[in-house]
Protein backbone atom coordinates (compact mmCIF):
# COMPACT_ATOMS: atom_id res chain seq x y z
CA UNK A 1 0.00 0.00 0.00
CA UNK A 2 1.21 3.48 -0.82
CA UNK A 3 -0.01 6.84 0.32
CA UNK A 4 -0.96 9.12 -2.54
CA UNK A 5 -1.42 12.85 -2.23
CA UNK A 6 -3.27 14.35 -5.18
CA UNK A 7 -3.35 18.13 -5.20
CA UNK A 8 -5.88 19.66 -7.53
CA UNK A 9 -5.52 23.36 -8.28
CA UNK A 10 -7.85 23.53 -11.28
CA UNK A 11 -11.57 24.06 -11.36
CA UNK A 12 -12.89 20.53 -11.77
CA UNK A 13 -15.90 21.87 -13.61
CA UNK A 14 -13.78 23.76 -16.14
CA UNK A 15 -11.23 21.12 -17.16
CA UNK A 16 -12.41 17.81 -18.54
CA UNK A 17 -9.21 16.20 -17.35
CA UNK A 18 -10.55 16.65 -13.86
CA UNK A 19 -12.68 13.57 -14.38
CA UNK A 20 -9.51 11.55 -14.71
CA UNK A 21 -8.21 13.00 -11.46
CA UNK A 22 -11.30 11.85 -9.65
CA UNK A 23 -11.17 8.49 -11.38
CA UNK A 24 -7.50 8.07 -10.54
CA UNK A 25 -8.17 8.92 -6.90
CA UNK A 26 -11.00 6.42 -6.69
CA UNK A 27 -9.14 3.64 -8.43
CA UNK A 28 -5.97 4.12 -6.42
CA UNK A 29 -8.09 3.86 -3.30
CA UNK A 30 -9.87 0.77 -4.62
CA UNK A 31 -6.49 -0.82 -5.29
CA UNK A 32 -5.72 -0.64 -1.61
CA UNK A 33 -3.81 2.59 -1.43
CA UNK A 34 -4.39 5.51 0.92
CA UNK A 35 -5.46 8.57 -1.08
CA UNK A 36 -5.85 12.19 -0.09
CA UNK A 37 -7.34 14.60 -2.60
CA UNK A 38 -6.31 18.09 -1.57
CA UNK A 39 -8.26 20.85 -3.34
CA UNK A 40 -6.60 24.24 -3.58
CA UNK A 41 -6.95 27.43 -5.64
CA UNK A 42 -9.81 26.94 -8.14
CA UNK A 43 -9.93 23.28 -7.21
CA UNK A 44 -12.06 24.15 -4.18
CA UNK A 45 -14.94 25.34 -6.37
CA UNK A 46 -16.03 21.75 -6.93
CA UNK A 47 -16.46 21.25 -3.20
CA UNK A 48 -19.24 23.79 -2.88
CA UNK A 49 -22.22 22.25 -1.12
CA UNK A 50 -25.07 21.41 -3.48
CA UNK A 51 -23.01 21.23 -6.65
CA UNK A 52 -23.01 18.20 -8.95
CA UNK A 53 -19.26 17.90 -8.67
CA UNK A 54 -19.61 18.09 -4.91
CA UNK A 55 -21.77 14.98 -5.04
CA UNK A 56 -19.00 13.23 -6.94
CA UNK A 57 -16.53 14.23 -4.25
CA UNK A 58 -18.89 12.87 -1.61
CA UNK A 59 -18.95 9.57 -3.47
CA UNK A 60 -15.16 9.54 -3.42
CA UNK A 61 -15.21 10.11 0.32
CA UNK A 62 -17.66 7.25 0.76
CA UNK A 63 -15.21 5.09 -1.17
CA UNK A 64 -12.49 5.88 1.30
CA UNK A 65 -10.70 8.82 -0.32
CA UNK A 66 -9.97 11.68 2.02
CA UNK A 67 -11.05 14.95 0.35
CA UNK A 68 -9.95 18.21 1.93
CA UNK A 69 -9.99 21.85 0.87
CA UNK A 70 -7.58 24.72 1.48
CA UNK A 71 -9.18 27.25 3.80
CA UNK A 72 -7.59 30.33 2.22
CA UNK A 73 -8.72 29.30 -1.25
CA UNK A 74 -12.25 28.74 0.04
CA UNK A 75 -12.54 32.02 1.90
CA UNK A 76 -11.15 33.90 -1.12
CA UNK A 77 -14.05 32.47 -3.14
CA UNK A 78 -16.73 32.78 -0.49
CA UNK A 79 -17.09 29.03 -0.08
CA UNK A 80 -17.90 28.13 3.50
CA UNK A 81 -20.20 25.13 3.10
CA UNK A 82 -18.82 21.96 1.62
CA UNK A 83 -20.20 18.81 0.08
CA UNK A 84 -20.82 16.03 2.57
CA UNK A 85 -17.62 14.36 3.68
CA UNK A 86 -15.35 17.14 2.42
CA UNK A 87 -13.44 18.79 5.25
CA UNK A 88 -11.57 22.05 5.63
CA UNK A 89 -7.80 22.02 5.79
CA UNK A 90 -4.93 24.45 5.36
CA UNK A 91 -1.46 24.91 3.91
CA UNK A 92 0.14 23.59 7.12
CA UNK A 93 -1.69 20.32 6.63
CA UNK A 94 -0.55 20.19 3.02
CA UNK A 95 3.07 20.65 4.11
CA UNK A 96 2.65 17.89 6.71
CA UNK A 97 1.21 15.57 4.10
CA UNK A 98 4.15 16.19 1.79
CA UNK A 99 6.75 15.80 4.50
CA UNK A 100 5.36 12.85 6.44
CA UNK A 101 1.99 11.81 5.13
CA UNK A 102 2.52 10.64 1.58
CA UNK A 103 4.74 8.54 -0.63
CA UNK A 104 3.78 10.12 -3.93
CA UNK A 105 2.63 13.65 -4.73
CA UNK A 106 0.67 14.44 -7.87
CA UNK A 107 -0.15 18.08 -8.62
CA UNK A 108 -2.86 18.81 -11.15
CA UNK B 1 14.54 -4.16 -50.28
CA UNK B 2 15.19 -7.13 -48.03
CA UNK B 3 17.12 -5.08 -45.57
CA UNK B 4 14.26 -2.67 -45.29
CA UNK B 5 11.78 -5.45 -44.80
CA UNK B 6 13.90 -7.03 -42.12
CA UNK B 7 14.18 -3.74 -40.32
CA UNK B 8 10.50 -3.21 -40.59
CA UNK B 9 9.77 -6.62 -39.14
CA UNK B 10 11.83 -5.76 -36.11
CA UNK B 11 9.68 -2.77 -35.32
CA UNK B 12 7.30 -3.76 -32.59
CA UNK B 13 3.71 -2.88 -32.99
CA UNK B 14 2.32 -1.30 -29.90
CA UNK B 15 -1.30 -1.43 -29.03
CA UNK B 16 -1.91 1.29 -26.49
CA UNK B 17 -4.96 -0.43 -25.08
CA UNK B 18 -2.95 -3.54 -24.17
CA UNK B 19 0.27 -1.89 -23.09
CA UNK B 20 1.36 -2.49 -19.56
CA UNK B 21 2.34 0.70 -17.83
CA UNK B 22 5.55 0.57 -15.84
CA UNK B 23 4.84 0.15 -12.19
CA UNK B 24 6.43 2.77 -10.03
CA UNK B 25 8.50 1.51 -7.12
CA UNK B 26 6.27 3.74 -5.04
CA UNK B 27 3.63 1.01 -5.04
CA UNK B 28 5.86 -1.11 -2.87
CA UNK B 29 6.85 1.60 -0.42
CA UNK B 30 6.78 0.50 3.17
CA UNK B 31 4.13 1.91 5.46
CA UNK B 32 6.51 4.21 7.33
CA UNK B 33 9.04 5.75 4.91
CA UNK B 34 11.75 8.12 6.01
CA UNK B 35 10.77 11.71 6.63
CA UNK B 36 11.17 14.02 3.66
CA UNK B 37 14.26 16.24 3.90
CA UNK B 38 14.41 17.84 0.48
CA UNK B 39 11.70 18.90 -1.95
CA UNK B 40 12.11 20.05 -5.53
CA UNK B 41 9.41 22.22 -7.04
CA UNK B 42 9.19 22.86 -10.77
CA UNK B 43 7.29 26.04 -11.59
CA UNK B 44 6.46 27.60 -14.95
CA UNK B 45 3.80 30.17 -14.01
CA UNK B 46 4.80 33.81 -14.03
CA UNK B 47 3.73 36.98 -12.29
CA UNK B 48 0.08 37.94 -12.56
CA UNK B 49 -0.87 34.85 -14.56
CA UNK B 50 -2.38 32.49 -12.05
CA UNK B 51 -2.41 31.71 -8.38
CA UNK B 52 0.29 29.07 -8.54
CA UNK B 53 3.27 31.27 -7.54
CA UNK B 54 1.40 32.44 -4.44
CA UNK B 55 0.54 28.87 -3.53
CA UNK B 56 4.15 27.80 -4.03
CA UNK B 57 5.37 30.57 -1.76
CA UNK B 58 2.82 29.65 0.91
CA UNK B 59 3.94 26.04 0.70
CA UNK B 60 7.67 26.79 0.61
CA UNK B 61 7.38 28.85 3.79
CA UNK B 62 5.74 25.93 5.59
CA UNK B 63 8.26 23.42 4.29
CA UNK B 64 11.16 25.59 5.43
CA UNK B 65 9.55 25.89 8.85
CA UNK B 66 9.59 22.10 9.01
CA UNK B 67 13.31 21.97 8.30
CA UNK B 68 12.88 20.83 4.71
CA UNK B 69 15.31 22.15 2.11
CA UNK B 70 13.53 23.37 -0.99
CA UNK B 71 14.85 23.77 -4.52
CA UNK B 72 12.64 25.69 -6.89
CA UNK B 73 13.32 25.38 -10.60
CA UNK B 74 11.63 28.32 -12.32
CA UNK B 75 11.30 28.22 -16.07
CA UNK B 76 9.21 29.71 -18.86
CA UNK B 77 7.25 32.70 -17.47
CA UNK B 78 8.16 31.84 -13.88
CA UNK B 79 11.55 33.48 -14.42
CA UNK B 80 9.77 36.83 -14.32
CA UNK B 81 8.88 36.25 -10.67
CA UNK B 82 12.44 37.18 -9.71
CA UNK B 83 12.69 40.21 -11.95
CA UNK B 84 14.14 42.76 -9.55
CA UNK B 85 12.75 45.66 -11.56
CA UNK B 86 9.13 44.96 -10.77
CA UNK B 87 7.51 48.07 -9.39
CA UNK B 88 5.07 48.20 -6.50
CA UNK B 89 2.09 50.11 -7.85
CA UNK B 90 -0.43 51.96 -5.73
CA UNK B 91 -3.61 50.15 -4.84
CA UNK B 92 -6.81 52.02 -5.73
CA UNK B 93 -7.45 54.74 -3.19
CA UNK B 94 -10.78 53.31 -2.10
CA UNK B 95 -9.15 49.95 -1.33
CA UNK B 96 -5.99 51.12 0.40
CA UNK B 97 -7.54 50.78 3.85
CA UNK B 98 -8.18 47.15 3.05
CA UNK B 99 -5.18 46.20 0.92
CA UNK B 100 -2.54 48.66 1.97
CA UNK B 101 -1.02 51.51 0.00
CA UNK B 102 1.09 49.48 -2.41
CA UNK B 103 0.55 46.28 -4.35
CA UNK B 104 3.67 44.26 -3.48
CA UNK B 105 5.37 42.20 -6.19
CA UNK B 106 5.96 38.52 -5.64
CA UNK B 107 9.74 38.82 -5.98
CA UNK B 108 9.87 40.54 -2.63
CA UNK B 109 8.42 37.46 -0.93
CA UNK B 110 10.81 35.15 -2.73
CA UNK B 111 13.67 37.29 -1.50
CA UNK B 112 12.41 37.01 2.07
CA UNK B 113 12.18 33.24 1.88
CA UNK B 114 15.66 32.92 0.39
CA UNK B 115 17.02 35.08 3.18
CA UNK B 116 15.18 32.99 5.77
CA UNK B 117 17.37 30.10 4.68
CA UNK B 118 20.43 31.77 6.14
CA UNK B 119 19.53 30.40 9.55
CA UNK B 120 17.56 27.27 8.86
CA UNK B 121 16.36 25.09 6.07
CA UNK B 122 17.54 26.43 2.75
CA UNK B 123 15.69 27.64 -0.30
CA UNK B 124 17.48 27.73 -3.64
CA UNK B 125 15.58 29.54 -6.38
CA UNK B 126 17.00 28.82 -9.81
CA UNK B 127 15.84 30.52 -13.00
CA UNK B 128 16.35 28.74 -16.31
CA UNK B 129 19.09 30.44 -18.32
CA UNK B 130 17.36 29.94 -21.67
CA UNK B 131 14.10 31.34 -20.34
CA UNK B 132 15.64 34.46 -18.79
CA UNK B 133 17.53 35.17 -21.99
CA UNK B 134 14.46 34.69 -24.17
CA UNK B 135 12.47 37.09 -21.99
CA UNK B 136 15.20 39.68 -21.61
CA UNK B 137 15.37 39.39 -17.84
CA UNK B 138 18.81 37.80 -17.49
CA UNK B 139 20.35 41.06 -16.27
CA UNK B 140 17.37 41.83 -14.09
CA UNK B 141 17.28 38.82 -11.76
CA UNK B 142 17.20 39.72 -8.11
CA UNK B 143 20.16 38.91 -5.90
CA UNK B 144 18.86 35.72 -4.36
CA UNK B 145 17.96 34.07 -7.62
CA UNK B 146 20.50 31.84 -9.34
CA UNK B 147 20.56 31.46 -13.09
CA UNK B 148 20.97 27.80 -13.88
CA UNK B 149 20.75 25.12 -16.51
CA UNK B 150 18.78 21.96 -17.07
CA UNK B 151 21.69 20.21 -15.39
CA UNK B 152 20.68 21.92 -12.16
CA UNK B 153 17.12 20.74 -12.63
CA UNK B 154 18.36 17.20 -13.11
CA UNK B 155 20.40 17.37 -9.91
CA UNK B 156 17.44 18.83 -8.04
CA UNK B 157 15.26 15.96 -9.18
CA UNK B 158 17.92 13.36 -8.43
CA UNK B 159 18.54 14.62 -4.91
CA UNK B 160 14.96 15.35 -3.87
CA UNK B 161 12.82 13.12 -1.70
CA UNK B 162 9.77 14.62 -3.39
CA UNK B 163 9.45 16.33 -6.75
CA UNK B 164 6.39 18.51 -7.26
CA UNK B 165 5.66 19.67 -10.79
CA UNK B 166 3.25 22.59 -10.82
CA UNK B 167 1.36 22.40 -14.11
CA UNK B 168 0.86 25.44 -16.26
CA UNK B 169 -2.50 25.68 -17.94
CA UNK B 170 -4.58 28.24 -19.72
Amino acid sequence: MARYLIVDSRDLTEYSGARFIQRAAGQLQSAGNEVTLFLIENGVIAARKGSDMGADLTALVQGGVRVVVDDVSCSARGIFQFADGVTSSNIDHLADLIVEGSDKVLWY
Amino acid sequence: MDGGSAAASEIKEYNVSTMTMPVSPISTVAAAPARVRKVAIVLATGSYQREAPTTVLRLVEKLLQRGVDVNVWAFEEAVTLTNRDQIDHNEPGSLQKLLGEKHPNVGRFIDQLVRAGLHGAKLDWVSCILCVQERGVEKHQMGGAIIGTLGDLWKFVKSADRVIGIPTYR
